[in-house]
Parts: structure tokens; sequence; C-alpha cells
């Protein structure tokens, strides 16, 4: 009897190190984070930890950066679980190992679906070199397994003793050690870890039913039988363990020497043409590109920061980074897709010349370059790349054949609990059902992990005090804490990874959710921390719609413009915008930006990057606001502290607006170095969850009063920086996206069919629906024509108008459900003759009923059949040609198509208004007829119902009744539980405010209502009108069979 | 206050529903069914609607549907189910019986009430339009076929039950009602929506016939057998008591049917019959089976005299789907053998009454008490009692409560010092249902040899229970 009391302490237990250790990156089945292990390790003074999840090494880059901190020597390696049953642990020695593994990690995860793996005993034989194996020999060990691999891997293999006290080790020992001596193999004590302390058991248990996707209480077996799997004190191992077990893993640990450091990142290098170096490429590719960007020559000043630029790009090494970039570029310029950089570095002159912005550092307030570029955190620049949102794809594609699939894929992003994932799966865990399940996530839904939760689980109908809550609760807590547990990789948006040699022997890749697509398993976080190349290639809708428009208007005018070259800085369009007519601009276009507008009335470029910043949750609750639109106005003074912050300042009047503002005033004013400026942009991001920020307060406050600052204004500063949160916004991308919001509104100003046809051809995208962009459209006097089958294409188009702009033709694509090759046959068989009758048309179209169906129902048909009724009972009367006869034979063809029945004309009534223009909303999503709020505009006035024109006009504080139909409803997370709603009636549009109380008692209303009435107080302030809601009421049922549709933000 | 003005799409479930029966309509000359020279004697049918069950209820009749229908029969021999929430009643020659329309509209409305079923009622020449009046909440009269196009031009066409997808493409054409139907050309028609549909519209409007398959109420089995002579000899009774069942069985099998539960009384000369109630727990009609659960509770009875007559009564037929006979008798050459456990099963609860069996199984659950149950018996092996057993052994025997020992200087004791054995095993779970443990479970050997499983507590202060004796 040894176990059950405590026995003598030896005084100093033999060094142990931890060999089979699981985070939860092995998802569902580990119950601790990597850095939580490590951290753990270094405190029971291991001598090493290996970190080996399941086939992944998502985990290694956290665990790495913590073993840094914690100075513990970390082993690399991977569980493994072949085909055949065979279990082991590989653990990497050396560079050559770890890169071995992770081809074999690659070769599993690319083998099967998303989440498993599939591996064979010749794809280890074949892949593994320079690993340490350790043998998981299970509950009842074969023999043979450990035969094979001794002979596969002489010298390499150990016997993994786990020591659970599940009641059978002593047998267990004694079985393996007779394997042991049959073998030769020596044997190792390992722990089976799954979690840092055993505190975790209970999570440990919860995943493991999450995983099994039944409640706790039926996992059975599946459960472990008590909490031994987490990292035991050595003391416990010395008395668990024969010394030799303990000893030998130590030996092991001193074998594996590798460390992540060891990675050095090479950048492609098949960019640089022979008898050429990258900086003599970027050098010529850069002047090229000055000579078409300064027509007149290089100023001299620019000249000079060219210079500069490129100097500071080759210290750094950074070359083969910008020609990445300007090859990825230079494809979608080949390809016709529109594409613009932001970022850090995409303002810069190099990057100006090679094509990839079109920010004019002349016109972009003279943006300093090396701001972006530090030396000291020696970072690759970050460079976004925006590209048409279609045609994506084909860039991506082409990153995929041009390096091939082991050198390129996309990062990852580890996908962590919310608040609602949490509780879904804990429901679940507990035994709830499923209604209960999601009832439970949608209480929790905005729980931010604090206070209240008792009396919001109260008002759902649970009993916080019950047994399941008061256990539920705790473990939510552990998988909401920071930093975030995660639940499964995902792909990033857009971040492409690039690499001179085998990517797969630097990180493992593997299979996405979406065909053709692959991931390494490390996030963008891990790629910055080992200093690997990231492109972000992302899909911007607006960037389609501005092709298309371009597109649209030098096929019409027989201009060759192109993004970037629409004449600039246009009066009339600034005066457009400035009336916050921007209904489908880029960025400009939401409520809250046009509620700015009319205040902040843009005249220049820069005002613009300045909009786009400001309406953001950061500046908004960091009070930057109305700061800077008095100084604006002139109703406050500008002043500044100090040259210094002048110079910081002076371009958004001294209120900081960019993210990279507050970083240089943490630089200018308070002494931060660049990276320390660095460290708190990340930890301004973090500090709701993490509860500050931290040390940075006192270094902030100190640094600036040392600097002769008061400390009024390191107070105020301090607040900013709290306020701005994760949402400050850079002035690197404002300044881009700016250029986009100026090319639109031009076009929207000048162009406005070919605007529109752009914008309805590029859905789904933007914040209106079309709808609202037509609607927007005939008030600016464009004519719109109905969908059509004599006259529409696929795509909206232009048609000839007495008028200076063209007529804008809805296109075949608005049509719900007809089918694209449909619609391809439809326009093939009318561009050989115009249609006779809806069954010639059937007949030379070929065109499947559903298809006919479709066009009747959005009264495409009128031409040939008339109303919608009499196309429908057409429709119902062509009989589909068998298909024999569909190609071959056009007579036979004919006979059955023409409706016998087409004869007797049926006696059926004409559609009313009122079906048409539902008719219209359901197939269409618009109506060129009334709106339908007019139908009912005699009822509505009835009950005192005001329409949105009258509403306007009345007097600040006017009881007010409106009624409209909703076409948004948004909850942003900075307004403090404010709903904001647009109401949409005959006459204009009205602005609804909904305070939390209010919302809170006529839930029901306004979250189902398509036709809401709404009684208020009407509210001007600066041009902007509002109405506080008081009441709200669903009247949807007077619409009907209306279909409409809201867009609900959140 | 007037209720908004509404648009003129507004689907017709909107508008408030009311049983109103419309003023007479004038008759409108129709190309419509060939007029009777004595219309008086053509059908006329009265729908029984029950708006309580749901048009979607599921398979088959629901009860009350039935029970209306046995009701229904003291008015006419002609009745028809329209399931699953109508009854239809030919009440032509019924009408002067029980005071014309309007007294059969009220004694049919008070069978439902008495059900506690609010009813909607019409009357038509055809079974269809009654049917699809009642449906759309129209408590309409039609006594002439002339009348009928009429009253049905109004009704939507929802009303005739055609699938959903039917009627939006119908709507798609502007038509709605039954009237709108019925102007459309009949050869369009015919070809867009199916003949079928078309003579669904020819049935309304009794331009084609409407068979209706007829009502019947199910009988119940009840015989009486009279002995040879007095005796309570239960060889007699059993060859008596066959004879019933076999009639009983050949019964059933007309009905494609079983019982569930039976009665046979024995009738003496003096004392009250001696009753005997079998109950069933699946619908059974086999004779053979019958018998041997019967004689084996007839065994169990002591007869106050000799028996004279045997009655046996059924309870109300279950429809059952019935099996092919097997060519062999089980056990014979090529014939399955029933599932014997079933049969003993059955058997034994037939004996001992149905609490008094129970069978063991396992639980996947680590707490040993926890780890089984009992249960009523299962007729078909249980999958999960066959759940894997852990390697580690454990004692069969299980205290009912771990019951507290002494220690001394930590060790435990139980009528003296115990010798702990072999290696601790660690049960730390169950953490979810209130019944955590957290125990290290050891065997071992008191001083007369017996074997027995101790726990110790992981919790301070770490007291020392006994759990379960090896056998």
């Amino acid at each position: 009897m040894s176990g059950a009391a405590d026995s003598t302490r030896s005084c100093q237990p033999p060094p142990y190190a931890e060999l089979h250790c699981l985070s939860n990156f092995t998802f569902l089945r580990g119950a601790s984070h990597p850095q939580e292990l490590v951290a753990q390790a270094a405190a029971l003074g291991y001598r090493a930890l290996a970190l080996t999840d399941e086939c992944s090494l998502s985990g290694v880059v956290r665990a790495h950066v913590a073993a840094k901190e914690h100075g513990l020597h970390l082993i690399i390696g991977a569980e493994l679980r072949l085909a055949c049953g065979l279990r082991l642990v590989a653990l990497a020695t050396d560079r050559q190992g770890y890169g071995r593994l992770c081809r074999l990690i690659t070769l599993g995860r690319r083998a099967a679906h998303k989440g498993s793996y599939h591996l064979t005993r010749e794809d280890l034989v074949a892949t593994l070199e320079r690993c340490l194996l350790l043998w998981l020999p299970g509950e009842r060990p074969q023999a043979e397994q450990a035969h094979w691999l001794v002979g596969q891997f002489p010298g390499a293999v150990w016997i993994a003793v786990e020591l659970l006290r599940d009641g059978a080790d002593r047998a267990r020992l004694e079985a393996l050690r007779r394997i042991g001596r049959t073998t030769a193999l020596p044997l190792v004590a390992s722990g089976d870890v799954h979690m840092h302390v055993r505190a975790r058991r209970r999570l440990q248990d919860a995943l493991t039913a999450v995983r099994l996707n039944v409640p706790v209480a039926e996992a059975g077996w599946n459960l472990y039988p008590n909490g031994e799997r987490y990292l035991r004190e050595p003391e416990r191992l010395a008395k668990l363990y024969p010394p030799e077990l303990i000893a030998e893993t130590a030996r092991i640990a001193a074998r594996c020497t590798f460390s992540l450091d060891e990675l050095r990142y090479e950048y492609p290098r098949e960019l640089v043409p022979a008898g050429e170096t990258p900086a003599s490429h970027l050098r010529r590719l850069t002047e090229a590109g000055a000579q078409r960007r300064w027509l007149q020559g290089v100023p001299p000043a620019e000249r000079a920061a060219l210079e500069h630029e490129l100097a500071l790009i080759a210290e750094l090494g950074y070359e083969p980074y910008f020609l990445t970039v300007h090859d990825l570029v230079d494809f979608a310029r080949r390809r016709g897709i529109f594409c613009q950089g932001r970022g850090s570095a995409a303002n810069s002159r190099v990057c100006y010349c090679l094509g990839v912005t079109a920010v004019d550092p002349q016109r972009g307030a003279g943006l300093l370059f090396e701001r972006f570029i530090s030396r000291e955190r020696n970072e690759p620049p970050d460079i976004d790349i925006d590209f048409e949102h279609e045609r994506r794809e084909e860039v991506i594609q082409y990153v995929y054949a041009k390096y091939g699939r082991e050198r390129a894929a996309l990062a990852a992003t580890v996908i962590q609990y919310r608040s609602r994932s949490a509780l879904r799966d804990l429901g679940r865990v507990f035994g709830f059902e499923p209604a209960a399940c999601d009832r439970l996530a949608r209480v929790m839904q905005w729980w931010d992990g604090s206070e209240a939760l008792a009396e919001r689980l109260r008002a759902a109908g649970f009993d916080p005090e019950s047994p399941p809550l008061t256990q539920l609760v705790p473990l939510a807590r552990e998988l909401l804490a920071f930093p975030g547990f995660p639940r499964h990789l995902s792909q990033h948006v857009g971040g492409l990874v690039i690499s001179a040699g085998r990517l797969d022997e630097l990180v493992p890749i593997e299979n996405a959710a979406m065909p053709e697509r692959t991931v390494v398993q490390w996030d963008k976080n891990d790629l910055d921390a080992l200093g690997l190349l990231k492109v972000d290639v992302l899909a911007l809708g607006m960037l389609s719609a501005l092709r298309k428009a371009i597109d649209l208007v030098n096929g019409l005018r027989g201009t060759r413009h192109a993004l970037g070259s629409l004449p600039a800085e246009d009066p009339a369009v600034y005066e457009m915008i400035s009336r916050a007519d921007t209904v489908g601009v880029f960025q400009i276009e939401s409520r809250a930006q046009m509620a700015m507008l009319p205040r902040l009335k843009p005249r220049c470029y820069y005002d613009l990057v300045i909009e786009v910043a400001i309406v953001r949750p950061g500046p908004i609750q960091g009070d930057m606001v109305h700061p800077y639109l008095r100084r604006r106005q002139g109703r406050e003074p500008i002043e500044y502290p100090s040259d210094a912050v002048e110079s910081v300042l002076r371009r958004t009047l001294g209120v900081p607006i960019f993210q990279e503002q507050v970083m240089q005033l943490a630089m200018v004013a308070a002494g931060f170095t660049p990276g320390q400026a660095d460290q708190l942009r990340r930890a301004m991001g973090a500090w709701k969850r993490s509860g500050g920020l931290g040390h940075f307060r006192p270094m902030l406050l100190e640094g600036m009063a040392a600097r002769g600052y008061s400390s009024e204004f390191a107070e105020r500063v301090y607040r900013q920086m709290m306020g701005f949160g994760d949402y400050g916004f850079p002035e690197s991308h404002a300044a881009s996206f700016a250029l986009l919001v100026y090319d639109s509104a031009w076009l929207k100003c000048h162009e406005p069919a070919a605007f529109t046809a752009a914008l309805l051809n590029s859905q789904p995208m933007g914040f209106y629906a079309p709808a609202q962009l037509v609607r927007d459209a005939r008030a600016h006097g464009v004519e719109v024509r109905a969908v059509d089958v004599e006259a529409s294409e696929w795509d909206c188009t232009l048609e000839r108008s007495g008028a200076a702009q063209p007529a804008l033709r809805l296109g075949l694509r608005l049509v719900k459900g007809l089918t694209r090759t449909g619609a391809a046959r439809l326009t093939a068989a009318r561009a050989a003759g115009p249609f006779s009758a809806l069954s010639d048309l059937a007949r030379r179209a070929g065109l499947e009923r559903t298809d006919l169906e479709a066009l009747a129902g959005a009264g495409a048909l009128a031409g040939l059949s008339g109303n919608r009724h009499l196309a429908f009972w057409d429709v119902a009367g062509v009989e589909r040609p068998l298909p024999l006869e569909a190609t071959n034979t056009p007579a036979a063809a004919h006979d059955t198509a023409a409706p016998a029945a087409d004869a007797a004309r049926p006696l059926i009534a004409a559609p009313s208004e009122a079906e048409s223009i539902a008719a219209d909303y359901a197939s269409v999503g618009l109506t060129l007829g009334r709106h339908p709020l007019a139908l009912l505009r005699e009822a509505l006035r009835g009950r005192g119902v005001s329409s949105a024109e009258e509403a306007g006009v009345r007097p600040e504080g006017s009881a007010v009744r409106a009624a409209g139909i909703v076409l948004m409803r948004q909850r942003p997370a900075a307004a403090g539980g404010v709903t904001f709603l647009t109401l949409e009636d005959e006459s204009g549009q009205v602005n609804v405010i909904v305070w939390e109380r209010t919302a809170q008692a006529y839930r029901e209303a306004l979250l189902g209502a398509r036709l809401l009435e709404v009684h208020g107080r009407l509210q001007h302030a600066e041009g902007v009108t509002h109405l506080i809601a008081r009441r709200l009421f669903d009247r949807t049922g007077l619409l009907g069979a209306l279909v409409t549709r809201s867009r609900d933000f959140h | 206050m007037r209720a908004p003005k509404t648009l003129d799409l507004f689907a017709p479930e909107h508008l408030p529903r009311r049983a109103v029966r419309p003023p007479v309509q004038p008759v409108q000359p129709q190309g419509a069914p060939e007029r009777s020279t004595r219309p008086s004697q053509a059908p006329l049918w009265l729908a029984v609607h029950l708006p309580r069950l749901a048009p979607e209820s599921d398979s088959g009749v629901p009860r009350v549907l039935h029970s209306l229908a046995v009701r229904a029969q003291r008015f006419t021999p002609r009745i028809s189910l329209a399931p699953p929430d109508a009854v239809l009643l030919e009440v032509r020659s019924s009408l002067h019986l029980f005071g014309g329309v309007d007294g059969l509209r009220r004694a049919m409305a008070g069978e439902c009430a008495a059900l506690g079923q609010p009813a909607i009622l019409a009357f038509a020449p055809s079974a269809s339009a009654a049917l699809a009046g009642t449906r759309a909440g129209r408590a309409f009269t039609v006594l002439e076929a002339g009348q009928l196009a009429g009253s049905l031009a109004a009704l939507p066409l929802a009303a005739l039950r055609w699938p959903p997808q039917l009627i939006e493409r119908l709507a798609r054409i502007g038509v709605r009602t039954v009237g709108a139907a019925l102007r459309l050309p009949r050869a369009g028609f015919a070809q867009r929506f199916g003949a079928t549909r078309l003579a669904a519209l020819d049935q309304l409007t009794g331009r084609a016939a409407d068979p209706r398959e007829r009502f019947e109420a199910p009988q119940r089995f009840r015989r009486r057998r009279e002995l040879p002579c007095e005796s309570d000899s239960h060889a007699l009774l059993a060859v008596t008591l066959r004879a019933l069942l076999e009639e009983l069985a050949r019964f059933l099998a007309a009905r494609q049917s079983g019982v569930l539960a039976l009665e046979c009384r024995l009738w003496h000369r003096q004392a009250v019959p001696t009753r005997c109630v079998l109950r069933l727990g699946a619908p059974l009609a086999d004779a053979a089976r019958l018998a041997a659960l019967l004689e084996e509770r007839l065994r169990s009875l002591t007869l106050p005299e000799p028996v004279r007559a045997c009655e046996l009564r059924a309870g109300s037929p279950v429809p059952q789907p019935m099996h092919t006979g097997g060519l062999w008798r089980p056990g014979e050459r090529g014939g399955l053998a029933a599932a014997p456990g079933v049969e003993l099963i059955e058997r034994l609860r037939a004996r001992l009454g149905p609490e008094a069996l129970e069978t063991l199984s396992l639980v996947a659950d680590r707490r040993p008490e926890a780890a089984w149950r009992a249960g009523p018996p299962a007729l078909a092996p249980d999958a999960e009692s066959q759940a894997t057993m852990r390697a580690v052994p454990r004692p069969l025997w299980l205290l009912p409560a771990p019951r507290l020992l002494h220690q001394r200087r930590g060790l435990p004791r139980w009528h003296g010092a115990l010798h702990l054995e072999g290696e601790p095993e660690r049960i730390e779970t169950g953490w979810w249902d209130g019944r955590e443990v957290a125990r290290d479970y050891y065997n071992a050997r008191d001083g007369r040899g017996r074997r027995l499983w101790l726990f110790r507590e992981r919790e301070p202060p770490h007291r020392w229970f006994l759990h379960g004796v090896y056998g």
C-alpha cells in the first residue's frame, strides 16, 4: 500500500519532462490554453514540456512565445492516430525533423475533410525523419505495433507509460515491461495531459460531451474516470513511476533541441528576373512607375522621399514583399480587375509608383511613410489589397497556380467561443432542449461576462439558482475568459502566406471548408510573431460596382476613365455629399454617416478621409466628434499644448481621430518607443476584456508629466484612448477608402443611371436594397424601365432616352427564381429575332417551366401576354416539349408547344394595383408603381398618421405619428442599447430612435414588423431630424401579402 | 371605431370568420346539372365540420369523429367520414322525421355539443359542396341544385383542401375563389391543372356524381356458450373457451384488428358470475396466444360453484396489420421459433402481475452506484445493457448505501482491522447531477478472509466507507 497515505517525501524530485500534452487546440479534448500549460509547467519546475496536439501545430506559436517568457524548454510534437489504430506521439528533434512533422500533418489533413485527418503506416515511414516517437499502447496493448515501430524507426521509439490511477496501473506497467523486454524498447513516463490544473476537469468533461454531441450525463465511458490528466507535481510523479522512467523523460527532452526561433522565413524569389537583385528590380519598377505618375518629371521633394523609402526598404530587406504585392496588382490590372491597396505601407510613394494605390502623396496631406514601417518592430509592412468582390477568387487561384499548394496557403482564423456558441454548446451538455439552448444563448447574446446575469436569466424563464445553471455559468465563464477558448480553425478573410521554399515544412497546411482553398494552421498573430509574410487579398463590392459603372460610362460617352482618374476635386460632387445625398456612395451612405455629412460639409479629399474615420465607434465613444465639429465651424479655439503635439494633430484640428495619431501622441508626448506604441495599440483593442490598459496608464501619465504636459491633458488623452478601444480607424486605410468615396460620389453625381445600374449589377453589397437604389435614381430623374423579356439582358443596362441621362433597363438578374442558364438561352434566342408570342419564346428558348413562371411573376411577359394573371395562365398552358423533340425537330416541338387552349382567353380579372405592387416586390424586390404606403395613406390619415414629408416640417418637440416600411434596424454596439430604425413611405424616410426601455416594452413590434407605426416626438439637431419613439405598433397586417425586405444590422 | 381600410389583396384569413346563413339565393339558370323532375328526391347532404380538429392532424380518423359518426346513425343510415375534421350525412329522406332542416340542424348540433365540440353545419345537394362550405366557415343551406353555383362562388379555393402548391398556382392567375375557377375555360383548366381537379369542381356543382364510402360502425365481440353439463373441470372449460376464442379470432381477422382487453364470465347456478379480465400490452388476435394467457389466469381462480356457461366479451377492436400465417408451426421444419423471451415475459407477467418483474441492466456511468439500474423487462434485448464493463474487477454485491467505517491511524476498520490489497482506483466524476463523487477505491480483506470493497474520500476529512462485498 503506497499511494493511500502520504509517505516520506523525497527532498528533491528528479527532473521531469512532460512529453504528451494536449492544449485546447486539440479542439474539444484539451481544456487549457497553450500559454496556461507552459506557465504551469514552468511553475512546477518541469525540465521541458512537449506540446503535442492531435495532428496539429496550431497552438505551438502561442506556447513558444509563452515559453520564451517563462524560460521553459518547449518541445514541438504531435499526437497521431493512424488509420490502423496505432497511436503515437512524434517529437521534432531539429529543424529537419520539424519540417518532416509539418509535412506529415499536412499529408494527413489534406487527405481528409476539414477538421479530420487520415494517415497510414506507409505515410509515417515515407515522411517522418529525425523525430522521436512515443508509442501510446492504449487499454489493450498490441505488441505487434511495438514490433513494427521498432523495425521502422530503430533507436527512436519509446513505450509511453501513462499511469493515471484507474486501478490497473501496476498491471499496465507489468504488461508494457514485458513488451519492452521482447522488443528491446525503453519505457518512458508520460501523462496524457489534457489540462494544466485538475480544476479544469469539469470543463474537460463538458468538452467531451460537446465533441460527442450528447449531454454529459449520457457521455458514459467516454468521460475520463478521474482528473489525473493534468500537469502533476513532480513529487507525485516520483511516487507513481519507477525512477528510470522519469529519468528517461529528461533524456528524450535533451535530444529535442528544435526551437521555432530557428525558422527562417524566406520571401519568394521568382519575382526577380535573372541578373537583377530584389533591390535593383524594385528600383526599376518604381522608376518606371514614377515616369507614369509624374509626366513632367519627379518633383525634387518627391524624389528625395522616394530615395528615403527605397533605402529604408533595402535596410529592412522588404523588397520581395513589395515585389509580391506589385505582382498581384499587376496580375489584376492585366485581367482588368479593379483593385486598390490600403494599410500602413500602401500610402508610400513606392506603392504609389507601383500602382498599388492612387493616393497621391501630395493630395494625401504628406502622410509619412516611415511611421508605418518601424525599424524597431521588425514586423513585415502591412498592405491590404481590395479586389472586386466577384473576381477576387481569380487572384487567389493565380497565387496557388503560380507558387503551388506547397508554397502558398491562406492564413487561419481561430474561431473562439462567443457567448452565444458557448451557451448553446453548454446547454446541450446539460441536456436542455434545443429550444431552451437557443433561448439561453439569446439571453446571453449581449452578455459581456459580468454583472446582472442572474436577473437576465430569470427574465428569460431560467432559475439562476438551479443546479444546472449554477454549474453552467462557471463553465461559460471559463470558455469566454480572455483570450477566448478556441472552437475550431477557419480561413482568414484573405491573408495569403507565400514562401520561397516548401511552406508545408514551415507550418502544416490543411483543407478549408471551401473547395480549392487551403489554410495554414497558424493565424495572423502567429504569423506576425514568427515574421512570416502575409498579403491580405480582400474582397470589396464597391470595386466591382465602380468597375462596372466606369465601363458603362466609357461605353456610353466614349471616355477612357479608370479608377482614380475621374476629374478630381469637383465642387458639384462635394456639394452633393454635403447634402447627404449619398445613397449608394461607398462608406458614407449609412444613416450615421448621412447624419454627419451636413454638419461636416466635406470640401476636399482630406475631409473625406476624416469623414470615413470619424463616424466610428472609437471616435464617438472617445468624444472626439463634437470637439472636431466645433473647431471646424470655428466655434471653439484650436490650441496645442506643444509644437510636437501640433505636428501630430494639426491636420485634425487638434483632435485625435485616427489610430495612428493616438500612437504618435504616445510617442511624442509620453516618450513611448514605436514598439511600445504598437503594444499600446494592441492593449487598446483588448482592454475591455482584460480590464484596463494596465501598466500603460502610469507610463502614459508619467511620461506626459515628465514632458511638461498638464495632468488634465494627460487624463484626456488617456480617456480618449480608452474610448478608442478596438474601434480606432487607421488613417492609412481611410486615405484609400476616401478615394473610392470620391469616385463613387462623382459617378452618382454625374452619371446616376450608370452608377445605379452598376450597383444593381453588383448586388448583394452595400447598405441599400435594390428598391431604395432605384427609388433614389428615379428621384434624381433617371428613367427606369421594367424587366422585359423583349429588352432586358441579364445585367441592368442603359438604353437611349430623350434626356441627358440614358434610361436604366432593369436586368433579368433581379428576377427571383430565374436561372442564369435560362436567362442566357432567352437572350440568345432573342438575338435571332423578336418573339411573336409566349409560345414562340418558350419554344425557341427551351425554357423550363420554373423559369417561365419566374418571368411571369416578374411581369416580364407583359409585352407578350398582358397582365400577370394572363401571363401565368399562358405559362401554365405551355406544354414542355419532350427532350428528343426539343432540339432536333422544330416542327414537332412547334406543334406541342402551341397551346390549343390559347384560343380561349379566360375570363380573369386583371390584378389590382395592390396585387401588382405586391407581386413586383415578391419577384423583383422593387416596384416602379406607386409606393405601397400611398395606397394606405387614406386609412393611415384616419389614424392621425402623417407622411414622412409632413412630419419633417413639424416643429421641434411636436408629437408625431408616422408609419412606414422598415428599411433598416440597427443596434450598434457603441450606442448602448439604442436601436435606430429607418421607415420609408411614399414621400420619403423617417429616422426613428428607440431607447432601450421603449424597445423592451415594444420588442415584438420592433423586431417583427415590416410595416411599423411609430408615435413619438420630433427632434431636430443640426439639420438632421429624428423621431424619438414612445410607442410602436406592428401594422404589417395592412400590407396583406406585400413582401418587403428589411436589412438588419447588429 | 372602424377597422382600417384594407388592401383588397388581403388574404381571406384576415377577415373575421362568422357563421352566417346567407339569404336564399335566386335560382340562377346555369349550364348545371340536369334537373330532376322530382327535385326533392335528389340527395341532400349535411356536412358537419369540427373546426377544433386541426386540418393537419396526422394519419387516421380522430376518435371524436368516429364517435360523432356513431351518434349520427340515429338520423340516417347514409353516413360518410370526411377525415380529419368532418362527417357527411345524406338526409333528404330524414328531413321530415326531424323537423326539417332547422330541426335536423339543432339535433345534430346537440350531438356535437354532447361531444364537447363546436361545429359548423351546412346543407347542400352535393357532398363536396356542403363539405367545402363548412370548411370555409359558411353554414349555408342550399336545398336545390340550381342554387348551388351562387353559394359556391364566393368560397375560397383553400376550402377544397387542394395541395397548397396548386392553390398557389391558381392564385397567381388571379383565381382565388370557386366562382373564379368555375369561370375558366374547361379544356384550358383541365390541361393546366389536371382532369381530376376539373372532376372535383364538377362534383362540387353536382355536375358529376360524388360517391362516398359508407361509414360502418364497428361492433364488439360478445358470445356466450353453454357447457354440455355443469362442470368445474378446467379441461372442459378450456375446450369451450378455445371454441369461443377461435370465433373471436375470426371476428377480428375480418376486421383486421386485435383486442387489448378481454373479459371472460363464467356463469354459475346460484353465485354471481366469476369474472376474469385480461389486459394486453399490444393488440392480439391470435386464438392460441389468447387461450394460453386466459388459461393462465383461470388457473389461479377459485370457482364458487361449477360453471354452466362461458361468455367472452372483447373490448373494441383495434386496427392492426395482419400477418400472414406461416406454413409450418413454430419449431416444425422450416418454422421460425417465436422469440421465446417475449412469451416467457408475457407469461410471467400474466401469472405474477406486471410489477413483479424487473430486469437489471448496466448504465454507462463511472460511479458504481449509478452504473446499474432496475427497470421493466425489455421485450427486446437492450443495446445499452451490452455496454462494455471495465477491465478492473468489481464486486457483485453493492451496499444500498456506502457504510461509514471507523478508522484508526488513518486506516479503516470493520469488525477488526482491514488489510488493504492492490492499488487504488480513483473515481472523480458525476458533478453534473449533484451526486459528485471523488474517491479512491481499495480492495481489502477482513479477519475472516472476506474480500471487501472500500473507498476513501478525496476531500478532507478523508472518511472511509465500505461500498461492496465480493461474492
